[in-house]
């Protein structure tokens, strides 16, 4: 008990708590449509996509957290406009923007040359993050929340039947581009805990997990964020204890629980 | 407080109009503008009536449904469902595509699946009631599927998941239905069903329009019949 409640007497691992839940809720939340779509490489997309948003911030002195989101929101926008060309698949879109936002970060990252400056982005640190981070993240979960609960049964019937939800009425294009939207500002706010580079994992591996134990919806939404939190968390204390990096030590504590799912339904099956 | 998915609010349907009514209309997709899916259609179709939409693979029946349903745009001419232009009478039309068109993996129950028949009655930000799921368990009652109303979608056969479709599309309550290939591959049970609720739907005055590659079959069931090929109307051969 004392091991778990003694880094709490530290501000900077409650604020790290408390970024953890925000994350894990705003992440996982939106991650279920992300694994039911089958459209987790747009994650993947996004998150290399923040790179030359958060070296521009750095090199102009602004907030990394904004000029990541700036990048992401971007490259979300992009991803949308292009795959409206019948020519060009979402598909090649989502494969094409991250690769040329990554190079162009890359290249900044070269002119800047000052890599270690932006470690924390890259590679995440929950441990770092500052009061005004944890209002961002907050409004940012919100916000999430909100559109997900007041849009639930369109984006739900957008998934499972897109031609319906076009048939009576419904702007599918529109449900598509808020998705990339909250999903663009759900990737910035993992950024801060697991990085650009490993943030999909948060929204993918979680979600992944509990879809192998549970079959319906809501349940699924549930089971999927308290996994992520509970990851988020176990990172923190991985990173608390033993020194390892934050970011990395969620994910492999959300790859862990992936594994452990897998287990429990190997076994499950074998039973029948 | 109602807020409307689409930004005509619906509207009242022109009493002495047909169900359907096209003049001169063409249609492509954009991937494939070198080939007119549809070229100059007119056709005129009653209320009350069930027709058959016939035609071998590729010749045009889904694409007049796309059309008529708004989920394609018409290239040239008019459509109007029940005197009114496309998208002003959503609810009163409900188009049921083959199953290939929906994600059956979906975590979702029927009952789930059923009910978002009746959304389009909801708008943006009104949760069902109480009237909604009625509507939804007379309908899975009238496909005699009430039994999988807690089964998930990713459980049922070819059969039960045309009969979960048509169970939607009576939730809806339209007075149009469009259905493309319902009696394809689907088990002798099942399309028994089908064509008694077809038949019951006529009854109540509704529209059928049924495309079909098998009408030889299928002729007692009709009142007329269109025949497409190469996306133009022809004289049946």
């Amino acid at each position: 008990m004392h091991g778990i409640l003694e880094p709490l007497q530290y501000v900077f691992i409650q604020r790290a708590l408390l970024a953890s839940v925000l994350v894990g809720v705003s992440c996982s939340f939106l991650g279920v449509y992300v694994v039911l779509r089958r459209i987790s490489n747009i994650g993947h997309a996004l998150t290399h996509s923040a790179l030359p948003g958060i070296v521009i911030a750095f090199m102009c002195g602004a907030n990394l957290f904004l000029g990541a989101l700036i990048a992401v929101l971007f490259t979300a926008l992009m991803i949308g406009f292009l795959s409206k060309d019948d020519k060009i698949s979402e598909d090649t879109a989502t494969g094409m923007m991250p690769t040329i936002m990554f190079a162009l970060g890359v290249l900044l990252i070269s002119a800047s040359k000052s890599y270690r400056d932006m470690s924390s982005m890259l590679f995440g640190n929950i441990l770092g993050v500052s009061n005004g981070d944890l209002w961002l993240i907050g409004t940012i979960t919100v916000v999430i929340v909100l559109a997900l609960v007041l849009c639930h049964k369109e984006l739900q019937l957008f998934c499972v039947d897109r031609d319906y939800a076009q048939t009576i009425g419904i702007n599918v294009e529109g449900l598509r581009l808020l998705l990339l939207i909250l999903l663009s500002l759900s990737v910035v706010t993992g950024i801060q805990a697991t990085g650009a580079i490993l943030t999909n994992a948060l929204l993918i591996v979680p979600t992944a997990a509990a879809r192998l134990v549970v079959n319906q919806l809501i349940p699924l939404m549930i089971t999927a964020v308290s996994m992520t939190v509970a990851c988020c968390i176990a990172g923190v204390y991985c990173s608390y204890y033993f020194g390892f990096s934050s970011g990395a030590s969620i994910v492999l504590c959300c790859g862990l629980c992936f594994g452990i799912s897998w287990l429990f339904r190997a076994v499950q099956n074998r039973k029948r | 407080m109602f807020i409307s998915y689409c930004q005509h609010r619906h509207s009242t349907p022109n009493p002495k109009a047909p169900a359907l009514w096209m003049q001169d209309v063409s249609a492509s997709y954009e991937d494939v503008a070198d080939r007119v899916a549809l070229k100059n259609i007119s056709l005129s179709v009653t209320r009350g009536s069930s027709t058959a939409l016939v035609g071998p693979n590729g010749a045009g029946k889904s694409t007049l449904f796309k059309v008529a349903a708004n989920l394609l745009k018409n290239s040239s001419g008019k459509v109007e469902i029940f005197g009114q232009p496309l998208g002003a009478c959503h609810q009163r039309v409900v188009y049921l595509p083959q199953r290939s068109g929906i994600d059956w993996e979906f975590p979702l129950s029927v009952l789930d699946l059923v009910t978002t028949g009746r959304y389009v009655y909801l708008g943006w930000l009104r949760s069902l009631e109480k009237k909604d799921y009625d509507k939804a368990w007379e309908a899975l009652k009238s496909l005699s599927i009430e039994d999988l109303a807690h089964r998930q979608i990713a459980q049922l056969s070819g059969g039960q998941q045309q009969r979960v479709l048509i169970a939607r599309a009576l939730a809806q309550d339209a007075d149009l239905l469009l259905l493309d290939e319902p009696l394809n591959a689907v088990d002798v049970q099942t399309r028994h069903i089908v064509q008694r609720v077809l038949n019951e739907q006529k009854a109540q005055g509704k529209t059928t329009i049924v495309a079909t590659h098998y009408f030889k079959q299928e002729e007692g069931l009709y009142d007329n019949a269109v025949y497409l090929k190469d996306g133009e109307i022809c004289t049946a051969s």
